[in-house]
């Protein structure tokens, strides 16, 4: 079953310091399956975070249409739930907040909570604030937070570019584990390459702006994947090599790998 | 590594927090808090002496110690106490249920701050003690007179500073609360109003002040008991070591206010939650 669907997805808008009509995003299209992580990458400023705040409802689209599960969204709303490049956790929570939105009983949430904090890696870490968390401990808690919400998508903004290399390695493991496991849909931004490779069963690759889908390649590389073995697999190679010639093509190599580094 | 740089503000916050409020630590911080007070009494006391100034003019140190004795033993002191701390209860409560839903709603609506701004700004500057005149005009030299202006002399101070702690909060935090399907009052008592709280404590500290100045200058003016009514009155007699002596009284009751109510109220909240530095 198709989970979540963009179909001509286009995004203008008006620069507010030159008054010019720019076009940010020119024509996107395409579909995530239930169960599929499917990550999108492109030459920086291509409006990959752009496409993920449409399909969350953080921004209106200019043309085109969003479906989950079959239906037309417009707006945020619990059925897709967002992972945030700097975590986004309230400072002031402890406990799984989303859950008491959804009018789950106190004890049945404190159960659910504690379930995925372990799921992550945080069993122990209940009753601590998100100020007491390392950078890497709060990512967990932001992928635990949406995870047990259930949402019908989870979008996934970067969640590992400001984290520091070794602890971004542990934590795509980690997330490779926990997806392998529970299956939920993912829809991953990310301009790293070797991530995308990494972590995705299909990889969404964008033009430069106004940017269109160049290519949808498929990664069909074994699960469980971990990442020695699996960067370690030629075909790995392959396809990494294969997206960064795309990217190339798009005359705008130096972009991702400048704000990689 | 990471966990250590990362963590690293968060625990050592924790552990300094304690040592401070320990036993020794609170005598300590005590003894700092008033030994400025100390040095103004012995100054005061000196100067006083040598320079000979009588007491309709200035009076000593040991006057307005006896002349506060005499209050209490003759009752004053607590009726106009209670009067005043009433007042300035029933106000700053007024103010803080009227201005908090005010000031987040506005934060909350670019198009609504956009209007309300420049109101909020005209009307600052007119906040509380100007409005004396019209309190007594609309309701009589009363109780509710004097709680008007301790309510106005807040309501703006407070309405400004949730405006712009709402404004403060990262955006992330907002859309990561809508997309978990947050409700209308769920986002204000969960989400709004904590994360504004740094905000709406400073406007408190602000408002709080406004509101004990309005409230001397309105019972000044529009009451028969409290302690600016007191002032008032041993003014009129020049009784300057009762005049001192209430102002005595207002000051240490404001910096009572600040370490019983507001400061506690800051530590259990924005400190407890990183949203405040700890060492500063």
């Amino acid at each position: 079953m198709t989970a979540l669907e963009i179909s001509g997805l286009a995004k203008e808008y008006v620069d507010s310091y030159s008054g010019d009509r720019v076009t940010a995003i020119g024509e996107v299209t395409f579909t995530v399956e239930e169960g599929e992580f499917v990550s999108i990458l492109g030459p920086s400023g291509c409006g990959k975070t752009t496409v993920l705040n449409i399909i969350a409802g953080f921004v209106e689209q200019t043309a085109g249409t969003v479906k989950v599960g079959g239906r037309v969204v417009d707006g945020p709303g619990p059925d897709r739930g967002v992972v945030f490049q700097n975590h986004a956790l309230f400072p002031w929570k402890t406990a799984a907040f989303g859950l008491r939105m959804k009018g789950i009983p106190a004890a049945r949430r404190r159960e659910i909570a504690l379930e995925h904090l372990e799921l992550v890696g945080l069993a122990g870490f209940e009753n601590r604030y998100p100020h007491e968390l390392s950078g890497g401990m709060r990512q967990r808690l932001g992928v635990a937070r949406v995870l047990a919400n259930e949402p019908a998508v989870m979008l996934m903004d970067e969640p590992f570019a400001s984290i520091d290399a070794q602890t971004r390695r542990k934590l795509q493991e980690d997330l490779t584990r926990v997806f392998e496991l529970r299956r939920p849909t993912v829809f991953f931004v990310t301009h790293d390459i070797d991530e995308a490779v990494f972590l995705s069963d299909r990889v969404v690759v964008l033009s430069r702006r106004p940017s269109r889908v160049r290519e949808i390649v498929t990664v069909d590389l074994p699960r469980p994947r971990d990442w020695q073995g699996t960067t370690a697999l030629p075909e790995f190679r392959e396809i990494a090599n294969h997206i960064t010639a795309l990217l190339s093509e798009g005359g705008d190599r130096e972009g991702p790998e400048l704000t990689a580094a | 590594m990471t966990l250590g740089r990362t963590a690293g503000p968060g625990l050592r916050g924790r552990t300094a927090a304690p040592a401070s409020r320990g036993p020794r630590g609170r005598l300590a911080s005590a003894f700092w808090f008033l030994l400025p007070f100390a040095l103004l009494l012995v100054v005061w006391a000196v100067v006083v002496a040598a320079t000979g100034t009588p007491m309709r003019i200035f009076p000593q140190v040991t006057d307005v110690g006896s002349a506060i004795a005499d209050m209490w033993a003759s009752g004053d002191l607590l009726r106009h106490l209670g009067a005043s701390l009433r007042r300035v209860g029933v106000g700053a409560l007024l103010a803080v249920a009227t201005a908090l839903p005010f000031g987040i709603a506005l934060g909350a609506s670019p198009k609504l701050a956009a209007f309300f701004t420049p109101l909020l700004r005209f009307s600052v500057s007119l906040a509380g003690i100007a409005w004396i005149p019209i309190a007594t005009l609309w309701l009589g030299y009363s109780d509710q007179a004097v709680i008007f202006i301790v309510w106005n002399a807040m309501f703006f101070a407070l309405t400004y500073n949730a405006l712009l702690g709402v404004q403060q909060i990262p955006i992330e935090l907002i859309r990561a609360a809508r997309s978990m399907g947050t409700g209308r009052l769920r986002m204000f008592w969960e989400v709004l109003l904590p994360g504004a709280l740094p905000s709406v404590v400073t406007g408190l500290r602000i408002g709080l002040g406004y509101g004990w100045r309005g409230l001397v200058a309105a019972e000044i003016i529009a009451s028969s008991a409290g302690l600016g009514y007191a002032l008032f009155l041993a003014q009129k007699s020049f009784d300057t070591d009762v005049v001192i002596a209430s102002m005595a009284i207002i000051g240490v009751l404001w910096l009572l206010m600040d370490r019983l109510v507001l400061s506690p109220l800051e530590r259990r909240t924005v400190e407890r939650w990183g949203m405040k530095s700890v060492v500063s």
